[in-house]
């Protein structure tokens, strides 16, 4: 196991740099995930972190040592694609073998190794079939089980559940998570699924075009996003986020653009006039007396909570609420936000205030 | 769904003319190679051999000569068998093999020059062969390669090789690349994928760049016509010296030609197994 530390790493493909100086600390042992919309350059800093891409500035070191110029194989790291990438000419258990195999290792030992993956994984029975004999969820597991087996320093994975539907894409993410429990390895996790970021990591690399946005905790970033884009990209249902201003005169109020007024907590320190975005979390919400008037516009039940979008002036406001009440579309209800657990962001920079 | 009855008609009048137009010829030579030398002038044509002979295929093979009489040819014949057989083999085997190595450096190798490279040898397609014959008789000539295996069958690998590497560049380009790369990070090197992950997955190309090239090389006339005037004489330059001033030798012809016809099918439908295609299934997505 080691540590993976990425300092000012660049890239560009011709003149277009993609990865603009970023920089990453991985503790040994700890489950990070690169987070971003599609074109952020999360999928391009993991293949740099494994060597399948050069890296055009900065460096990345592995357990201390710097591996820019070490090749792929060198680097003891193992990586499952996103395709999984098994070879299809090969048994399972010649799969899972393949890097010890290469590396010459005795004949019973590969197979000791072989079959303790294949226990962890629930592969026991599966070792004489082929990729194409397999399930998605199998050759998921078999791509992992060829990452084991490796007993590598640092696990790559590249956005490994994007291929299965929704079902067992939650069950493959517990048992990532307990596979990391267990073995403890550094692990860099690609995903474009926000939700996967929060229930696995340690911490979460929120990336923008190419840009670092926040690193922190799962619940840092959910309490405390560092601006706009990472305050939109947690949470889900999304934070309501309504551009405004801080009232001019009067008591110290948020204007939104259409004219609706909303409370800010008694402590605010804001410039009057102030542009600023007031973002709310779903759930922090409640229903009472003598709060903000909403129309109802759509009832969403989840079951375990119930969404309900609702306008305050031109602005559609989703509130999330435990209990189940009796509104339909068209009633007005009276919202009170939770002031301690506001986020406002900059109206010009989108940082947080 | 129901087709008219015009709609079907069409079709199987179809299906009749391109099956007439194709096997016609293959079907007039076997049947000819056993009508007796005597049925081959009576007229009006049938198209059923009216009497059976193997007299034919035992001239051609050197069998019960004396009952039949007529001049020796089984060794010639035999020689001529064995060099189309040996310079096709030897064609295929080196065309393939230099093909698919260089496909592969030309589809996953980055080095100055590569794509110009590429399309100067796939040009040299469009190059016809009597265009460049007598310089490449006389380079020939002074390499000592007149009339040798390897002379010959260089000159084929020269003619199909940028077929084969256009078509193999396009088989390894489909390969995903993640495999390759998965191989790389388990430790294999360059070669080692190239021949334990690409080559196994490429079967089906390589199949097909084979048969074409055998065909290719088993049906050429015109060079062997120049470069292999005797000992490497192979069926396509034999057998129209069974042509003379004075008489047109049918029954060797066809009786010869049925037996070159037989070996090129032999090999398709040996190496048809090989062309199945879906070997790919379940190694990505």
């Amino acid at each position: 196991m080691a540590s993976v530390s990425v300092t000012n790493v660049r890239k560009s493909y011709g003149h277009v740099e993609v990865l603009h100086g970023v920089g990453i600390e991985i503790e040994d042992g700890e489950f990070v995930i690169l987070v971003g919309p599609s074109g952020c350059g999360k999928s391009t800093l993991l293949r740099m972190i494994a060597g399948l891409e050069d890296i055009s500035g900065g460096d990345i070191a592995i357990g201390g040592k710097v591996v820019n110029e070490v090749a792929p194989k060198h680097r003891d790291i193992a990586m499952v694609f996103q395709s999984y990438a098994l070879y299809p000419h090969m048994t399972v258990e010649a799969n899972m073998g393949f890097s010890l195999r290469l590396a010459k290792a005795p004949k019973n030992e590969i197979q000791q190794r072989v079959r303790d993956a294949a226990r962890i994984l629930g592969l026991e029975n599966l070792l004489d079939r082929y990729p194409r004999n397999l399930s998605g969820g199998q050759r998921q597991r078999v791509a992992m089980g060829r990452a084991i087996v490796r007993q590598p320093q640092v696990f790559l994975f590249d956005e490994p559940l994007s291929n299965l539907d929704a079902k067992l894409r939650v069950q493959m993410r517990s048992e990532i998570k307990q596979l990391h429990q267990r073995l403890r390895t550094t692990t860099v996790y690609v995903t474009h699924d926000q939700v996967e970021a929060m229930t696995m990591a340690d911490r979460i690399v929120v990336m923008r075009d190419g840009y670092v946005e926040q690193i922190g905790s799962p619940l840092d970033l959910y309490d405390r996003p560092d601006n706009l884009f990472v305050a939109s990209f947690i949470g889900s249902p999304g934070m309501n986020l309504i551009r405004g201003h801080i009232s001019t005169d009067g008591p110290v109020e948020f204007i939104a653009a259409d004219g609706g007024r909303m409370p800010l907590p008694g402590k605010v320190d804001l410039e009057r006039g102030a542009e600023v975005v007031y973002g709310l979390r779903p759930e922090h919400v409640t229903i009472g007396e003598g709060g903000v008037d909403a129309e109802v516009i759509l009832i969403e039940p989840t079951g375990a909570e119930t969404q309900i979008v609702c306008r305050i002036g031109a602005e559609n406001v989703v509130v999330a609420l435990r209990d189940r009440i009796a509104v339909s579309a068209g009633d007005t209800l009276s919202l009170i936000p939770d002031l301690g657990k506001l986020h406002l962001f900059d109206g010009i920079t989108g940082r947080r205030l | 769904m129901k087709q008219s009855l015009g709609h079907r008609l069409f079709i199987w009048t179809g299906v009749a003319v391109l099956l007439i137009w194709s096997l016609g010829p293959i079907y007039w030579t076997l049947a000819s190679s056993v009508t007796p030398a005597e049925d081959f002038s009576a007229r009006p044509i049938h198209f059923l051999p009216q009497r059976f002979t193997l007299d034919h295929f035992s001239r051609l093979l050197g069998i019960d000569l004396a009952r039949i009489g007529g001049v020796e040819v089984w060794a010639q014949f035999r020689s001529a068998l064995l060099n189309s057989i040996v310079t096709s083999i030897a064609a295929t085997v080196l065309c393939v093999a230099i093909s698919a190595l260089g496909a592969y450096a030309f589809t996953r190798l980055t080095f100055p020059g590569r794509r110009f490279l590429f399309g100067a040898v796939v040009a040299t397609l469009a190059i016809p062969a009597y265009a460049v014959l007598i310089p490449l008789y006389q380079i020939m000539i002074s390499l000592r390669l007149v009339d040798t295996y390897l002379g010959v069958a260089l000159i084929y690998v020269s003619a199909y090789l940028p077929l084969s590497l256009w078509l193999l560049r396009s088989v390894f380009e489909a390969l995903p690349l993640s495999l390759e790369e998965a191989a790389q990070l388990d430790g294999a090197g360059r070669l080692y994928i190239f021949f334990k992950i690409v080559l196994p997955l490429a079967g089906p190309g390589l199949t097909a760049a084979a048969i074409l090239t055998f065909l290719g090389a088993w049906g050429q006339y015109l060079v062997p016509l120049i470069f292999s005037p005797n000992v490497t004489k192979p069926l396509t330059v034999l057998i129209p010296e069974f042509v003379t001033k004075n008489f047109i030798d049918y029954g060797l012809i066809t009786a010869s030609g049925s037996i070159a016809i037989i070996i090129p099918a032999l090999v398709v439908i040996f190496l048809n197994r090989y062309l199945v295609s879906g070997l790919l299934a379940g190694s990505v997505k």
